[in-house]
């Protein structure tokens, strides 16, 4: 797979407004006496509409980088500016807003509410936004179609398999409307058949909806699904990729150079497994 | 929250008992103390060996029952009279002026009742169904002393020569289904009820009684002539204590009792009155103790089975919590999810002790609270400072405890105040959870 990419030296195509900014983002733990640096200055730029993997190694900081650019921790220091807003100055107790206007999450066990329903699940982060109820209700159905799960409304998480309760998860994630969503190892937790799915389905999103991807993996074949790769390395970006993903946008086959339509698995003119 | 409940209730029980027992005694003391007053002329006699049972008779045993069926531990009473020739003797003292004949005689039917002994025992005694008391119905007497019962409900008073006539107390009435103008047989000779009575003083519950002509009342007992006491009334108070001394003297196995006797026999009832309320009291007020004990560790446990349960919710939840910190719950949020949980929780709390505490109040009460019986056995006895009217003391037990609207809304805001206090804490705990640290918890 990594050659096949190494194939495609056109350039991702630049979006000129930058969603996501980040300079010189460093965080450093402290346990005790010891500090232990989990980002050591990690310069990220994110465009609108890109769909973007972080890889590396455990002990790499990508959790660490997720959860600050999720704004569920803060940086020690840098500037990380959310789609015009400057975060990194931003108190804890104002987070929280971001959160939830800005960002969508998706997780490796899911994290829904198991005494909730799916679109229950749905309507959560919904609930303390000015939406009326019927509203709520009415855009939680949509984003559950929009992944599939049209007529699994009521059911309740451990009534669904584990793909379709990540499912729920990024219909959950995409409640608000986010400039990003982030997504932590999202295919850790299923199988091949259900891994593959997901990702697709993200890409899908990533195309359909426009919406900007961040996807925290270790799995290079998950990764390579995204249009762009960043490789972490002892909390810094070492290297950068073009992903599968970038051909499907261009709907160009990477080994003939043929036609090739979203949907399609195999390239129509080579036949070779895109 | 049953506790919480039901102990108050008790108390309120208790006080309510010791008030209304302070209120009858008080009553019957200052209704003595004027009737006692009034007859500073009067003598009693009465054949002695009629009153060695009096104060050591338990409560509830009705006064002039004879020997039949007693308890053998209470001893029994005799009735023992006071023959023709004495009565005449002593009406031709120098110094009386007037003399009422009185005999006491109890219904020949018996009847069995359960009664409550010391240690919770119970034991069936059998008892005379009603008292008979004739007294001499002459005018003269009739107009200057308080013989018989005023209270008359229905019908008439016996007036004077009155014969074959009867009044009867309203609960004898009650008892034999008998009212004015119907026939009653005593001793088989029927009688006519003219009227019905309310006995007075503390002597009233359930006293079944009846008042006759005393020539009657001889004549159908056998004992013509005989009288059982004899209440004299001398020319003036200052000669009393010398005609007592001259009865004494004379008839050793008579019992005469003065003024004086019946004033100082008040003050010694006053006196065991005393001390029987403090005893009371003090029982009251350990009872009061107890339960503010019991209520302030019902208080505080259950401001601690919140807050321990709470944490642990939080504890457990911390995932929960970062997850709902990730989508976009504000601190507040969090904090006011939880302390609704927490309240809410305490309110299905509250619901279901008041209905433990609603069912069971009486049962918790005896079991938490020091015993109810409020004027104990110690105190038993009776009293007769003069003829009409008896006192008894008796153990009282609180039986009642009655939960009021108030005290269940009370019970029930305290809950929904405990759950709000209990949780308050786990609530800004799972605020104060940092969301990074949340996601990382298993």
């Amino acid at each position: 797979m990594s050659e096949l990419v190494q194939k495609l030296d056109e350039p991702a195509p630049k979006t000129s407004e930058p969603v996501l900014k980040t300079e010189n983002l460093i965080k450093i733990y402290s346990m005790g006496k010891r500090k232990i640096s989990a980002l050591n200055g990690v310069n990220l730029k994110v465009n609108k509409g890109e769909f973007i993997a972080i890889m590396g190694p455990s002990g790499s900081g990508k959790t660490t980088l997720l959860n600050v650019l999720g704004c569920l921790d803060t940086p020690t220091s840098g500037t990380m500016t959310l789609n015009g807003i400057d975060v990194a100055s931003l108190p804890e107790k104002e987070l929280y807003s971001i959160r939830r206007n800005e960002l969508g999450f998706i997780f490796q066990t899911f994290n829904l509410f198991p005494y909730l329903n799916a679109r229950e699940n749905v309507e959560l982060p919904m609930e303390c936004t000015k939406k009326s109820k019927s509203e709520r209700r009415e855009r939680a159905k949509q984003l559950l179609a929009m992944v599939g799960l049209s007529g699994r409304e009521e059911h309740r998480p451990h009534r669904l398999s584990a793909g379709e309760q990540q499912r729920v998860a990024i219909a959950r994630a995409l409640a608000n409307n986010p400039a990003i969503v982030l997504a932590d190892e999202p295919t850790g937790n299923l199988d091949v058949e259900n891994k593959y799915e997901i990702v697709r389905l993200l890409g899908r999103l990533n195309i359909d909806q426009g919406t900007t991807i961040i996807m925290v993996t270790h799995d290079s074949q998950v990764a390579a699904h995204s249009e762009r790769i960043l490789f972490l390395h002892d909390g810094k970006i070492t290297r950068e990729k073009q992903g599968l993903h970038l051909v499907k946008k261009k709907q160009i086959c990477p080994y003939c150079g043929g036609k090739i339509q979203l949907k399609d698995v195999r390239c129509p003119t080579c036949k070779k497994r895109l | 929250m049953a506790i919480m409940v039901a102990v108050p209730a008790g108390i309120t029980a208790n006080q309510q008992a010791t008030q209304s027992i302070t209120a009858s005694y008080n009553t019957t003391i200052s209704n003595m103390q004027a009737e006692i007053n009034q007859t500073t002329t009067l003598i009693e006699v009465q054949s002695s060996s009629g009153r060695n049972f009096e104060f050591s008779m338990p409560s509830g045993t009705p006064s002039g029952t004879p020997s039949s069926g007693g308890m053998p531990s209470f001893g029994s009473r005799t009735v023992s009279y006071i023959n023709e020739t004495v009565v005449n003797d002593i009406s031709s003292i120098a110094g009386i002026k007037d003399l009422v004949k009185y005999l006491e005689a109890s219904s020949e039917e018996t009847t069995n009742e359960t009664m409550n002994g010391p240690g919770g025992r119970t034991f069936t005694i059998s008892r005379a169904v009603y008292t008979i008391t004739g007294v001499s119905l002459n005018s003269s007497l009739l107009g200057n002393y308080s013989i018989l019962p005023t209270n008359i409900t229905e019908g008439r008073s016996l007036l004077e020569n009155d014969s074959w006539v009867v009044i009867l107390t309203s609960n004898l009435s009650d008892y034999l289904g008998k009212g004015v103008g119907d026939k009653v047989e005593v001793y088989g000779e029927y009688f006519e009820v003219v009227g019905i009575y309310e006995p007075s003083g503390s002597d009233s519950t359930g006293t079944r009684a009846l008042y006759m002509n005393v020539t009657n009342a001889q004549t159908i007992t056998g004992n013509t002539g005989n009288v059982s006491r004899l209440d004299l009334y001398a020319d003036n108070a200052s000669i009393v204590s010398d005609i007592a001394d001259v009865i004494k003297v004379a008839y050793s196995d008579l019992t005469v009792t003065t003024y004086a006797d019946r004033l100082s026999n008040l003050e010694t009832m006053q006196e065991r009155y005393a001390t029987s309320l403090s005893s009371a009291q003090s029982t009251l007020s350990q009872t009061q103790t107890t339960a503010t004990q019991e209520i302030i560790i019902a208080v505080v446990a259950t401001s601690l089975i919140v807050l321990f349960m709470m944490l642990y919710t939080v504890r457990e939840r911390t995932k929960e919590i970062g997850t709902f910190k990730a989508i976009g719950f504000s601190n507040l949020n969090v904090m006011s999810q939880f302390l609704l949980e927490g309240v809410l929780l305490s309110l299905m709390a509250g619901v279901v002790g008041i209905a433990i505490g609603y069912v069971a109040a009486p049962t918790l009460t005896s079991l938490l609270l020091p015993s109810g019986n409020l004027f104990g056995s110690s105190s038993s006895g009776e009293f007769r400072p003069t003829g009409s009217s008896v006192f008894r003391f008796g153990g009282t037990t609180v039986t009642t405890v009655t939960l009021t609207p108030e005290l269940m809304s009370l019970a029930f805001s305290a809950a929904v105040l405990l759950g709000a206090l209990g949780s308050l804490y786990p609530a800004w705990r799972a605020a104060k959870i940092k969301p990074a640290e949340a996601m990382r918890y298993e």
